[in-house]
């Protein structure tokens, strides 16, 4: 240990150190300022950069030891007291902050810019933060917000408070994410916790002959080293495949299963035990194929018993209406195509972490999740305790995209070690260790035929489809229905199919990420929309436009489309982009292109077959006059917190000072299923309203009796209770006092359930919603034909939200999807060899930066769900659809070669353009491998 | 509780002179017998730092360069023959480097070799000592410890054969320095030191070609500055092939400068353990040094993009930097 002195915001420290460590490190670790996060440690994404003598650097690369006197500034040191810095507020104000875990380092190395060049353009933003990753917000109000700052701009603080329900608002954490004070799971100290490592497999498919951990046991601080034969009960997140242990029991399946797991008083003993556990592997037959999986395994082991028959296809879903065959054959026009799309990964800036323990109330685990409600279901089955002894607490949550949407081996893992060493256990992955994790979206190859009469109508629709689940189920039965049945809008079609199969491979599993099993089916279709089009010489725009489903329909499948905006975004994307002065017109290397999409507002039959409501929302106002809204949805931040409360103030007639919100906590906060399949505003939303609406009868009731007027002639507005006479003229706090007098505390509820919908045929439930929001992108590109290289200049979306409840944040929803759909369009990849990741890291797998995104033009869309809280219904994951497809028709027009394989990097795109020339893709010199080396 | 299991005591540094910083190397630089040095110089450390995350950097001493002021200027300066260069200081960040006047207006295209690197958060701590030296990479090695004892370790991390050519004996991680090939372009020479003194030697010398060992320094040598040659007005032409337009390592970096006289110098990065180094005349078949370049490219397929694609847009990037060079004939003060 070295001890030296650093001045951190002002204030002078004598820290000791290890030599070697980084000043992240002692940063969040021994001054306990855990506003600087850590995304990833290896100096790639920008969340832990800090200002160090004036020049902002990233403290996870920074020897601590070579700061001796140094002055450092962290985002705790960047407002002045109570004061927001001017940065900060405009961060605030312009809706630059979503999970915020990014939000720190952005709000540092923006400082550092802005007081080096005071006028920037809006390119040298991009540029300065484009060692910043953000995974939500597109960057396009971080930029906004640096841009406003640069500008000497001071944020208007005049606004009506009691302005609410589309009125764009900051999320109500964003002062506290962006002073660096929200704590996120990795940022919550438990008194004396242990801390827990995993020792991951090595192999893809190995029988586990032995394991020895007495070596790792007798390790000094080592408190306890557990097996797959301690948590040997299965679980996954659906009832119909729970194939996953918590750890290897008796093989493993994929490079990166946990086998064993290490509680010890520090993260490096628990490394170091991890290294002294002898694993005695027997390896297997590994699969890493999809289409091989598809295939008969002969005497080798088939990843999975259960699977129905002698091959790793664990999942088989086909729906037909109407006659493909038929209506394929009588269409005018037909064109077929096979596509292939590599997996991609959430890339969420938050790497999981977890603490847990055991004290009088049984287990409580703090966990960075979107399932609060999954998990405690999962832990009392694998740990066997009964529910009511399992607490699930949401922290601050760092990004989710589905990433965190199952019940987690860790989570159950540090539970377990928690139980037997009797103290807390903490765990934080690496991110390689989120890699690995994964559960992003399927690596897929489907064919896709559809036929068009003369006259632009569809007649048909196939598609037989093979999704590559990895090692365990996750999501995936809900996968394999979604890539066919989601499909069925946004165009009428009569004759529909489809063919999925999800199968098993030794690699990382699979399972539900934004846009959840209809991205890459979308792309395809969209893809061949935009070949019909051109067979009969029609705009694609006006194709799709004569080809829509309309509002109040059903369609094939027997969904039922309530509200339906399809054509008022085309339309609006259309005239924003100026398309028909575009299309077909520009420049030979620039293209533009177009595609639509649906979505679900969230899945109307629950994972698990019960009759409790989807969503429950409770509300408590005692004499202080503040309504406590107690909700299970989880806010990753995608503003759902925001959401309840605007809610229940606008039902209420509060400004947001009245309003206070705890969510998911699954001791405090009543049953909400979880932050997936867009469900949170559409469900818990309206659990809220009619909590709301349920509060506000109580109030004017008791108002009513007291005051001796007409219930009917009470009205809430601005903080006060009043009659069309004004006879009563209460404020809210007065009105409260009287309707507590004798009862005490008001509590109400309200639930959301979804309505009976849908046929009655196996397999009708995928996909069943009770709204469905509608979507439409264009994008412009610019093509180097020599390197293939792509650049996209433009695009414009539109997104039928039903009602923007803040639309600030829907703006920010719309644009976190658009600019995640760029990046599996055209850089997102997860490359494998012999099932071993290649690209774990932020440097190889390659999220797009501030400068490799373009400032998205958006549009929302409002067409007033009939059934959504306000007419609100989805929009944080069906925006993604139409931009891969946009992206490659927008290429079309360019060059005018069809990709048909995601991502389409400048190499792929140059083999396209080659192959379209029947050029081969040489440099000239054909030397092999062998010749050169 | 339990005290932490010291295995080896970690040391860190921190000289305030070049001779201090080559005295305290040379106490910690291997002996015979032993499998490498203790120590490892440490500039900006954005190369070194996730090396060590990583566990592809293990010594326990690290001697921190960042004192070292001497090393820290951009001057012109003329050597007893009369030649006049530029001396870049090895501790002049990228950031540095890149907005410097007389870089600007002499050597454009290290500016922009500079800038190419990596994000603006790395560059300015990230040296030009640092850029040139910075460690060569392969998708097989930078990986982390569990990783690396998952495949088998490869020859670079010790193993007895390359992973990613799938059992060579001979490493071909790849040289991924922007700013080298853009000053070997530029014909600049490499000035370091160690406990012998001073030596001054053409850039290209210092790389092997061996991805295993890479640069051919003894072993306690320090990087002092880079000198650029005056007078030479160069015309140039500089790619970097990377999927983003931020944060990516090169997987193919072209620098081709012209001087007055109609010299061309070719040098790539990115697709082989060294700089590929081509020397002509602008009067030369440009089709025979793009060939000259491609036999000279040991690229595998250990990286994001295949090695095949690396390879054509080598002739790509070149044939687009000779069409931009070549509206100079012989000499370029005559513009055809």
């Amino acid at each position: 240990m070295e001890i030296i002195r650093l001045t951190v915001n002002g204030v002078p420290h004598e820290v000791a150190v290890s030599p070697h460590d980084t000043l992240a490190r002692v940063l969040r670790e021994r001054l306990r300022l855990t506003g600087t996060k850590i995304g990833c440690e290896q100096g790639s994404c920008g969340a832990c950069t800090v200002i160090i003598n004036e020049k902002a650097v990233q403290s996870c690369i920074t020897p601590v030891m070579r700061l001796d006197d140094a002055n450092i500034t962290t985002i705790e040191g960047v407002a002045q007291g109570e004061h927001l810095h001017e940065l900060q507020r405009h961060f605030v104000e312009k809706g630059a902050i979503q999970c915020g875990y990014c939000t720190p380092g952005m709000v540092i190395t923006a400082l550092d810019f802005v007081s080096k060049n005071p006028n920037p353009t809006v390119k040298e933003i991009q540029e300065s933060l484009s060692g910043n990753l953000c995974r939500c917000t597109g960057y396009k109000k971080i930029i906004e917000a640096v841009a406003a700052y640069a500008s000497g701009k001071v944020v208007n603080t005049s606004e009506n408070k009691y302005a609410m329900l589309g009125h764009g608002r900051p999320s109500i954490e964003a002062v506290k994410k962006v002073r660096g004070a929200a704590d996120y799971a990795d940022d919550i100290e438990v008194k004396h916790a242990l801390y827990c490592v995993l020792l991951r497999s090595p192999h893809p498919h190995a029988r586990i002959a032995s394991i020895n951990v007495e070596k790792a046991l007798a390790l000094p601080g080592v408190r306890a080293v557990i097996t797959g034969k301690d948590l040997p009960i299965s679980f996954g997140v659906l009832p119909i495949s729970q194939d996953e242990t918590a750890m290897a029991v008796e093989k493993t399946r994929y490079i990166g299963e946990a086998v064993a797991a290490v509680a010890a008083e520090t993260e490096k003993i628990a490394r170091e035990a991890c290294t002294l556990i002898a694993v005695d592997y027997v390896p297997l037959r590994p699969f890493f194929d999809m289409k091989e999986s598809c295939e008969d395994v002969g005497h080798d082991e088939k990843i999975h018993a259960h699977c129905k028959f002698n091959n790793n296809i664990q999942k088989k879903a086909e729906l037909r209406f109407g006659n493909q065959r038929e209506g394929l054959d009588a269409a005018a026009h037909t064109v077929k195509e096979e596509f292939h799309f590599q997996g991609v990964t959430h890339g969420f800036t938050e790497p999981h972490a977890a603490t847990a323990w055991w004290d009088e109330n049984g287990l409580t685990i703090i966990t960075a999740t979107q399932v609060p409600h999954y998990l405690h279901r999962y832990l009392a089955k694998v740990l066997e305790v009964p529910m009511n002894r399992v607490r699930v607490i949401k922290p601050y949550v760092g990004g989710g995209f589905g990433g965190k949407s199952d019940p987690f081996p860790h989570e159950l893992i540090v539970s377990q070690l928690s139980r037997i060493t009797g103290r807390p256990v903490k765990i934080r992955f690496s991110r390689e260790e989120v890699f690995l994790s994964n559960h992003g979206r399927h690596p897929t190859t489907m064919t896709v035929e559809m036929g068009m009469s003369d006259d632009g109508i569809f007649e048909a629709l196939d598609a037989d489809v093979i999704i590559d689940g990895g090692a365990y189920g996750s999501f995936g039965v809900v996968t394999t229905y979604y890539n066919g049945v989601l499909l069925q809008a946004p165009y009428i079609l009569q004759n529909f199919g489809f063919r999925t199969r999800r199968v098993y491979t030794n690699k990382p599993q699979c399972g539900a990420m934004r846009g959840h099993g209809a991205v890459n089916s979308r792309f395809a279709v969209e893809t061949l929309i935009d070949r019909l089009a051109e067979r009969i010489n029609i705009d694609p725009c006006e194709l799709r436009l004569k080809n829509f489903l309309s509002e109040n329909t059903t369609t094939i499948g027997q969904y039922r489309i309530t509200s339906n905006g399809s054509a008022e975004c085309l339309r609006s994307v259309m005239e924003r982009s100026d398309w028909k002065n575009k299309y077909k017109q520009l420049p030979e290397g620039e293209g533009i292109g177009v595609a639509c999409g649906f979505f679900i507002s969230g899945s109307a039959l629950p994972i698990h077959w019960n009759e409790y409501p989807q969503s429950v929302v409770h509300l408590k106002v005692d004499m202080d006059g503040r309504v406590v809204v107690s909700s299970g949805a989880s806010d990753i931040g995608q503003g759902s917190d925001t959401m309840l409360a605007i809610i229940v103030a606008e039902t209420l007639g509060l400004s947001l000072d009245n309003i206070f919100v705890v969510a998911a906590d699954t001791t405090l906060t009543p049953i909400d299923l979880g932050s997936y399949s867009s469900r949170v505003t559409f469900m818990a939303g309206n659990a809220a309203k009619m909590a709301a609406e349920n509060l506000r009868e109580k109030v004017i009731q008791a108002v009513a009796v007291i005051e001796n007027v007409e219930q009917s002639e009470l009205h809430l507005a601005e903080e006060r209770i009043f009659s069309n006479n004004k006879t009563v003229n209460l404020t809210w706090f007065e009105a409260v006092e009287r309707a507590t007098r004798k009862v005490g505390a008001l509590t109400v509820s309200g639930y959301y359930n979804s309505p009976k919908l849908g046929g009655d045929f196996k397999g009708a439930g995928a996909g069943l919603s009770p709204s469905y929001s509608f979507g439409a992108v264009i994008a412009q590109v610019t093509v180097d034909n020599a390197s293939g290289q792509i650049k996209v200049t433009g695009m414009w979306g539109a997104h039928d939200v039903g009602k923007a409840i803040n639309p600030l944040a829907v703006e920010g929803q719309l644009e976190g999807s658009w600019h995640m759909g760029l990046g599996q369009a055209l850089s997102e990849e997860m490359k494998f060899r012999d099932g071993l990741l290649l690209n774990g890291n932020f440097i190889d797998y390659k999220i797009p930066t501030a400068k490799d995104t373009p400032l998205f033009d958006v549009s929302i869309v409002e067409s007033a769900d009939p059934e959504g809280p306000y007419g609100a219904k989805e929009c944080g994951e069906g925006a993604l659809h139409p931009v891969l497809p946009a992206v490659a028709n927008a290429i079309y027009d360019a060059v005018g070669v069809r990709v048909t394989s995601l991502p389409i990097t400048s190499e792929t795109l140059l083999n396209a353009i080659k192959a379209q020339k029947q050029q081969p893709i040489s440099s000239g010199i054909d030397q092999t491998v062998e010749e050169v080396l | 509780m339990t005290s932490e299991k010291v295995i080896h005591e970690k040391v860190y540094l921190l000289p305030s002179t070049a001779d201090e910083a080559i005295a305290l190397a040379s106490k910690f630089a291997a002996r015979s017998g032993e499998s490498g040095n203790s120590f490892r110089f440490l500039a900006g450390g954005t190369d070194v730092m996730p090396n060590r995350f990583q566990g592809n950097d293990t010594t326990v001493h690290l001697i921190d360069l960042t004192r070292l002021h001497e090393l820290r200027s951009i001057t012109m300066v003329t050597t007893s023959s009369e030649d006049r260069y530029l001396r870049i200081g090895a501790l002049e960040t990228l950031e540095d480097t890149a907005r410097n006047p007389l870089v600007r207006e002499e050597f454009p295209m290290l500016a922009e070799a500079a800038l190419s690197v990596a994000s603006p958060l790395i560059r300015t701590s990230a040296t030009i000592g640092g850029n040139i030296l910075c460690e060569n990479r392969c998708l097989f090695y930078n990986q982390s410890e569990w990783w690396r004892a998952s495949v088998g370790y490869c020859l670079k991390c010790d193993g007895d054969i390359c992973i990613a050519t799938g059992g060579k004996k001979a490493c071909f991680s790849e040289l991924v320095s922007d700013t080298a090939p853009a000053l070997i372009a530029l014909d600049a020479d490499i000035e370091w030191q160690d406990m012998m003194g001073v030596r001054r030697q053409k850039l290209e010398e210092i790389y092997t070609g061996d991805g295993a060992t890479p640069r051919n320094l003894p072993q306690t040598a320090l990087v002092l500055a880079i000198y650029l040659p005056l007078g030479r007005r160069f015309k140039t032409a500089f790619f970097k092939l990377r999927e983003r337009e931020s944060l990516d390592f090169t997987s193919l970096t072209s620098a081709v400068s012209l001087d007055a006289t109609g010299n061309l110098k070719v040098s790539l990065a990115g697709v082989d353990p060294k700089p590929v180094v081509v020397t002509g005349h602008i009067t030369d078949n440009k089709d025979d040094l793009i060939k000259q370049a491609l036999r000279q490219s040991r690229a595998i397929d250990n990286d994001m993009y295949s090695r095949t694609y690396r390879r054509e847009m080598i002739r790509v990037y070149l044939t687009k930097s000779f069409d931009k060079l070549t509206v100079y004939t012989n000499g370029y003060t005559q513009p055809i």
